[in-house]
């Protein structure tokens, strides 16, 4: 690269004179409106279309050039007259190196779709681990957040492509696999690097299919020590309540219902009118809490950092507590020819979980239950059916039953006994030996060590108690003396059970590789070569439960207990591990900057598919080839445009966290269908069928091409990436329930499918300055995705999902659709009468106030055969604004995130009972006998899924709004910034639960997309303050 | 210079480690949960064992019942009015569709029964270990079990897929029939007659079985002479004889007796193990009563004993609310249903869940019916009075006399009817005579000409949707 000459002499003059000069790129291209401002005077003028200057000055002035995309530089005048100087990029945009696994590779020379974001932007959205702070900041990465203390996000990457095997991306930290990136502190990430195309993931071969997610952590930099210091504390709030209908609705509608069915009626004017939410929900913490101190001196570069997270949940008790320390050095021996790294990071949590279950609970139960009764028990759904209150309480003759099963959320957060801490100790050394100035040698062993106990508590007395107000402490004492004498006391009467889980696992790798870097005349050449070998999964369990325990929290103890009643358990295995064994090369060449081409291939050998001999390697080539249109001499007279590159790339991937088949062969004693009786005394006879086949599978090969182009133009104001990726799971891995007439019973796996995702990416970047003391950027993305199964074998398809535990099931495989659409009744208005029942197809089951049903097939039933695939809850589209504004010491930022095309299921409005309580929305309009209505159904109505429960999932939310001032410089305090964040403050969706953005595991075929049991979206007010010494 | 020497050839070497080879993936300890369930740990006989065990389902002990009794004029669905028992209101009632989940579990159970055979067979003819039992006549046990299953399929669906071949072709009765004879032909030759089998091995299928069931394969297809023959065969084999006293045809005391040709087996004692719950779902229901109450005999078997004065097969067919049974047992006059199925009553295990009942598949008496049948259908009307009066001379009725085809026809098919009551036959029977019409306008019901046939499950449609429907459903 060029550079600027510095011309520096000696001060002997104060005259004044005029000076000439151009300012152009490193290319000669004049840039025009180049600024050049006499530091500590007034006096400043900015160049003209040819790039050329006059101005001012005196000799020894120093003079500040400033250029949008360009980096500032400053020079001294001298006797000199006329100045031609040469800007240089700005290092953050075309020098910045990307990590790309096994290397880095300049920005300017990459030929793919890698998105990367730096540490300001993941710091600026407070969070316990960095994914879920770049939500909406990478075009293509659809993150969906999980609100709940300690929960991962879950990240598609360039859509869903597999049905049951592994769904996440894979994390690497400075090179060294990651399994759980809870454990890196946000504030210790230097960059992260999403590798979303195949023609660069496929480095990292058989698990690269889900895209991979390199995350490089913080170094030391030349000069004295820095210490940072960063501190947060919020509070957390739900964002987006329903509104549940009050007593008096309640008992209006809960009548109708039981007038329908000739039931019994609740009295009006009851005692209680419970919130259930206002009970449940309280103000959630959020405090954290970060040091580091880093500096480098000629040998060593230090970092050292140590951060304490913690989280109160919105469920009392809920509550998060995360501590990391982190330590990288790197030693720089023989004048920096070969350099010692070594990482640790230390990571321990604390949690005690509650049960999300309680979400949905404070759904179904019922305002007039009160939370506890004047006894101190918990309320329960009893009900007087003769007196028409709800109550536990009844005069002789009088009847009492349960109204509905939703329980009392209050009393299970209030049991929930759990305590889990995990320990993760990550720890890397490399070494990178140049041995000649082109070829570099790296080597490295990483180890990662993990620990987890949970601790888990059962109260079983109490919960017994309190399960029903009008048992007695008496009678579980007399269970206990084994009145019916056969010396067994079931552990239903055990005071409580004390559990211990113990879970420890290991992984290490151990690797090496070449580098050879070389540049002549305009050819550039790097070439790496490299092995890998890497064990993980292993591990061991061991898990212990005794009864009746001592209950006090610090008494408890498996082995002192208060009686000898009930039967310990024991319980430990180990793991199987994985060993992986990998080769991989790659070839970089570019000519002149303008010509590129890049090949990679990997060799990846796995354990886990020991048995099929042949399937144990398999070969992931990619290539990608890339075109600078801007480095040619043709466009030197397109001043608008600054950079534009094309590029292609085509490359296989593979995902090997499928599943197994294992020849199952069903066996056992006692009366079964594979037993049978022979003989003169009839005995049993033992026997045996095969459950499933094993069908040979190997992992899931899916490969990709991508084409798009960057672009930087107006002066650099304006810059982006626009892309297309086109990718197939070629062999999708199905769970396949066996066609009834098949020879086997049980589901088993199969290559089955091809799953396709294709879509647009648009990554677009605006940053400008107006004047000295403002500047602003606005960022754009936006990424569709069509997802669908295809080629599906013959019989094959038809797999059901997402159970909604009543029996209903909502989503099913097909070809042609999306993996487990939505499959359904479609819902034409609510019947009216039983004569229009009676004369229009419907369901047996169907009464006036029920939802109707589209005869799909207009056979005059209503069956299986009428549900019709609804899309499904996989987004089409989704989309990311961020906007900065600095004026002089402020900075404002907003991050926007939306999603679009999809739709979510109201599961909590969808398995209703009568008993249950239900939303304002679902009361007002509601079908009634006297009043009609044909959009919302009676109180009285069936539990099958519909489209009246599958809603449009669009939202749009603004993420994050901070506004900060950095302080200005005082004596050792340099960057001192105070911010407040609101993060979650609008979201603007049409749903009518609590969030559109349900998370659960990502399992397409559980109950992704359903609101069941979902922790609700949060909103937090964040306050924080940083500074450095 | 020296160290870094070193540093080199550290590095070199543990490349070179890593070079070594690729042997590193197969280097793990693998720790394997399923050694104890690998196909080593089994011999061919107790997978045969499991294509028996099938029979003992669910399955057996409801759904069959609905789709071979109570759909009949023989019996009513049962039980309380509201309790329809998933579907067997609408198989009472004819009113039936595709989704019967009753006829869904037996085409299923039929077809997982067959599936299970097939892999049987060809795990015993691949198997190289020592056998316990002789590995030809395990196949030949999976075969007649095969064939057994293949004809309640074919008799209820009409064509159906052959599994080995086609999932969704439906092929011609005639290939199904031609398989199962392939299947009952080997069987013949690969089983040992009854008497051979040695004491422990009762209740396999043996010679007679597969032939007994191949006799009334060929009364299926009229194939008379074939039927009259192969029932002569076993006529003639010496194994088998009517038991003397028709009411305990179907006690434990008679069985695997010299009337039994072929049963499920069942045991009551502890680890009890029969049909599933059989004896407790036909159980007398309400107060003092020991089961559902499902599958009560009609009004119009009664009757039809009553015409024909055959009380000792009433008696021995019905319980009667009110009646004090042959054990003692004295059932509630006020219980919820006027009739019990007798024949499926255990008196040892009356209401549990596993019961001692063998249900009697195929019986000698049946066997001298279709010999009967199939002669007066060859115009031998006179030698087929022999076999048929001896059926009713164990029960006391008078002989037949009659030499007109017709006449003797129906009263042939009336002697099914009462001999074989409640024995899972008479649906088939009357659609494979031609009296289903007929019959259900007696009782009161309507027949559509679609009912010869079982509709296909919706949900095998569901899952192949290029199946074909059979007609009129």
């Amino acid at each position: 690269m060029l550079f600027l000459s510095l011309f520096t002499f000696s001060l002997t003059a104060q005259e004044t004179k005029t000076i000439t000069g151009t300012v152009t790129d490193t290319r000669d291209v004049p840039l025009p409106g180049a600024e050049l401002k006499v530091v500590d005077k007034e006096n400043y003028t900015t160049t003209d279309f040819d790039g050329n200057f006059s101005l001012n000055v005196a000799v020894g002035d120093q003079i500040r050039i400033t250029y949008l995309g360009f980096q500032t530089q400053t020079f001294s005048v001298t006797n000199d007259d006329t100045y031609t100087l040469v800007l240089q990029d700005q290092a953050s945009e075309l020098d910045e190196v990307v990590v790309v696994g096994y290397g880095n590779q300049k920005r300017s020379d990459i030929t793919g779709a890698i998105v990367s974001v730096d540490s300001e932007e993941i710091t600026k959205q407070p969070a316990n681990n960095a994914i879920q702070s770049v939500q909406g900041k990478v075009a293509g990465v659809n993150i969906i957040a999980n609100d709940a203390p300690g929960a991962t996000p879950t990240v598609l990457m360039r859509g869903l492509g597999t049905a049951e095997g592994g769904r996440s991306p894979f994390y690497v930290v400075d090179g060294q696999p990651l399994t759980d990136i809870r454990s890196i502190n946000p504030n210790d990430i230097e960059s992260i690097d999403f590798l979303k195309g195949a023609s660069y993931a496929n480095i990292y071969g058989i698990r690269a299919a889900n895209g991979v997610i390199l995350i490089t952590t913080k170094k030391g930099k030349k000069g004295k020590p820095v210490f940072s210091f960063e501190s947060y504390y919020g509070a957390k709030t739900i964002l987006n309540r329903v509104e549940m209908a009050g007593a008096d609705d309640f008992i209006t509608y809960f009548n109708e219902g039981q007038t329908s069915i000739g039931s019994f009626l609740l009295q009006p004017n009851q005692e209680f009118n419970t919130d259930w939410y206002d009970e449940l929900l309280q103000t959630g913490l959020i405090t954290n809490n970060s040091f580091s101190v880093s500096g480098a001196s000629d040998n060593i570069d230090y970092f050292l950092s140590y951060n304490l997270f913690e989280e109160q949940g919105i469920l009392e008790g809920q509550k998060f507590q995360r501590g990391t320390i982190r330590n990288n050095n790197t030693y720089h021996l023989f004048d920096d020819r070969v350099r010692i790294i070594q990482n640790l990071n230390i990571a321990y949590t604390n949690e005690t979980p509650k049960p999300f279950g309680a979400f949905n609970r404070a759904y179904g139960q019922i305002p007039l239950v009160p939370v506890r009764y004047d006894n101190g028990r918990f309320g329960r759904p009893y009900v007087n059916t003769t007196t028409g209150i709800v109550t536990f309480e009844a005069a002789p003759g009088e009847s009492v039953q349960v109204l509905n099963n939703a329980g009392n959320p209050v009393n299970d957060v209030f049991y929930a006994d759990q305590q889990i801490n995990t320990t993760t100790l990550q720890g890397q050394i490399a070494a990178e030996f140049d041995i000649t100035d082109d070829l570099m040698l790296t080597t490295r062993f990483g180890a990662t060590k993990s620990y987890a106990t949970n601790r888990s508590f059962n109260d079983i007395r109490d919960q017994w108690l309190n399960a029903d107000p009008r048992r007695t402490e008496e009678f579980f004492d007399l269970q206990r003396t084994d009145p019916d004498g056969d010396g067994i006391v079931s552990t239903e009467f055990a005071n409580n059970s004390y559990a211990i889980r113990r879970t420890e696992s290991y992984r290490w790798n151990v690797e090496g590789f070449l580098t050879y870097t070389k540049e002549f005349n305009k050819h550039n050449i790097s070439a790496t070569v490299g092995l890998s070998r890497e064990n993980y999964q292993g591990g061991e369990f061991t898990y212990a439960q005794a009864y009746d325990v001592r209950p006090q929290r610090n008494l408890r103890n498996l082995g002192d207990q208060t009686s000898q009643l009930f039967q310990d358990i024991a319980d430990g295995d180990t793991f199987q591990s994985t060993n992986l064994q990998s080769y991989f090369g790659r070839f970089e060449y570019n000519y002149d900057q303008r010509y590129y081409v890049r090949g990679v291939v990997r060799r990846d050998g796995t354990s886990d598919f020991f048995t099929g001999d042949n399937n144990q390697f398999g070969i992931f080539p990619a290539v990608s080839v890339g075109w600078t249109l801007t480095n040619e001499g043709f466009m030197d007279n397109t001043d608008f445009l600054d950079n534009l590159k094309l590029f292609a790339g085509w490359g296989q991937l593979g995902n090997q966290s499928v599943p197994f088949n294992i020849q199952q062969i069903n066996s056992g004693s006692g009366s079964r269908n594979t037993n049978y009786v022979f003989g003169p005394a009839q005995s049993l006879i033992v026997g045996a069928a095969l459950g499933s086949p094993a069908r040979p599978i190997s992992w899931e090969v899916t490969e990709e091409w991508e084409v798009g182009f960057d672009f930087a133009l107006l002066n650099r104001r304006l810059s982006g990436t626009i892309d297309y990726y086109n990718r197939l799971n070629t062999n999708a891995i199905l769970n396949v329930r066996p066609v009834r007439n098949s020879e086997f019973l049980n589901n088993f796996f199969d290559e089955a499918a091809e799953i396709s995702n294709s879509g647009f990416e648009f990554l677009v970047n605006w940053q400008d300055n107006i004047g000295s003391d403002f500047s602003y950027n606005i960022g754009l993305n936006f990424s569709t995705n069509k997802n669908e199964v295809q080629n599906v074998k013959a019989a094959y398809d038809g797999a059901i999902g997402g159970s909604l535990n009543n029996g209903i099931i909502t989503k099913r495989l097909k070809e042609g659709e999306p993996v487990f659409a939505w499959w359904m009744y479609e819902t034409d208005g609510i019947w009216q009468s039983q004569d229009e029942i009676d004369n229009n197809a419907s369901l047996g089951t169907a009464e006036p106030g029920h939802l109707r049903y589209v005869d799909q097939n207009d056979d005059g039933l209503i069956d299986d055969r009428d549900k019709t695939y609804q899309g499904s809850y996989i987004p089409t589209f989704n989309y990311g604004i961020n906007l900065g504004v600095n004026y002089k010491s402020f900075d404002l930022s907003i991050t926007g995130f939306g999603v679009g095309g999809n739709y979510v299921y109201n599961g909590l409005n969808s398995v209703y009972n009568i008993g249950n309580n239900i939303p304002q929305s679902m009361f007002e309009n509601r079908w009634t006998p006297e009043n009609g209505g044909n959009t919302i159904p009676g109180a009285n109505r069936d539990n099958e899924a519909s489209t009246f429960y599958l809603e449009k999932g669009d939202y749009f939310r603004i993420n994050n709004l901070t506004l900060g001032y950095t302080l200005p410089e005082i004596s050792i305090i340099n960057n001192a910034r105070l911010y407040v964040t609101l993060q979650n403050p609008f979201m603007f969706t049409q749903y009518s639960g609590f969030t559109p953005e349900l998370n659960q595991d990502g399992d397409p075929t559980g109950t992704t997309g359903i609101e069941l049991s979902a922790y609700p979206t949060t909103r937090s007010f964040i306050v924080g303050a940083s500074f450095k010494l | 210079m020296n160290s870094k020497l070193k540093l080199g050839i550290f590095q070199a070497v543990l490349v070179c480690c890593l070079i070594s080879c690729d042997d590193f993936v197969q280097d793990v300890e693998i720790v394997d949960e399923i050694a104890e369930d690998s196909e080593e740990n089994f011999e061919p006989t107790d997978f045969v064992t499991g294509i028996y065990g099938m029979h003992t389902d669910f399955v057996y002990a409801f759904p069959y019942l609905g789709i071979t009794d109570m759909i009949s004029d023989n019996s009513d669905k049962g039980s309380s009015p509201g309790d329809t028992g998933a579907d067997k209101n609408l198989l009472d009632g004819l009113t039936y569709t595709s989704t019967a989940p009753s006829i869904r579990d037996m085409w299923t159970q039929w077809y997982k029964t067959i599936g299970r055979a097939s892999q049987a067979i060809e795990f015993t003819q691949l198997y190289e270990g020592q056998s316990s039992a002789p590995k030809e006549r395990l196949i030949g046990e999976a075969k007649f079990l095969r064939a057994l299953n293949y004809f309640w399929l074919v008799r209820a669906f009409g064509p159906v897929p052959i599994q080995s071949q086609d999932l969704v072709e439906r092929a011609p009765v005639e290939e199904v029939y031609a398989l199962i004879e392939q299947d009952l032909n080997d069987a013949i030759q690969a089983l040992p007659i009854k008497s051979a089998y040695s004491s422990q091995d009762i209740g396999r299928a043996t010679k007679g079985s597969a032939q007994g069931l191949l006799a009334k394969v060929y009364l299926y297809q009229e194939k008379w002479q074939e039927a009259a023959d192969m029932a002569n065969t076993v006529m003639t084999s010496g194994q088998y004889d009517l038991e003397p006293d028709y009411a305990t045809v179907w006690r434990e005391s008679t069985e695997n007796g010299p009337e039994s040709i072929f049963e499920i087996q069942a045991r009551g004692d502890q680890p009890a193990h029969g049909v599933n719950q059989y004896s407790q779902v036909q159980g007398a229901r309400g107060a003092e009563g020991w089961g559902w109450g499902f599958n009560t005999p009609s009004k119009n078997l009664e009757d039809a004993f009553n015409a024909e004065g055959d009380v000792i097969r009433r008696d021995a067919t019905i319980i009667f609310a009110g009646e004090t049974l042959w054990d003692g047992r004295q059932v509630n006059p006020a219980a919820a249903n006027p009739r019990y199925n007798e024949k499926a009553y255990s008196s040892a295990n009356a209401g549990q869940s596993d019961g001692d009942k063998n249900i009697r598949v195929l019986r000698f008496a049946e066997i001298l019916l279709i010999r009967a049948e199939a002669l007066n259908e060859l115009g031998q009307s006179s030698a087929a009075l022999t076999p048929l009066n001896r059926v009713r001379s164990r029960v006391n009725l008078p002989a037949v006399t009659t030499t007109d085809q017709g006449q003797l026809r129906r009263a042939i098919w009336k002697e099914r009817r009462l001999e074989l009551a409640m024995e899972h036959d008479r649906w088939f029977d009357l659609i494979r005579t031609g009296q289903a019409a007929e019959a259900m306008a007696a009782d009161g019901k309507t027949f559509e000409e679609r009912m010869t046939l079982f509709p296909i499950p919706n949900e095998q449609l569901l899952q192949t949707p290029e199946m074909t429907q059979n007609p009129g459903w």
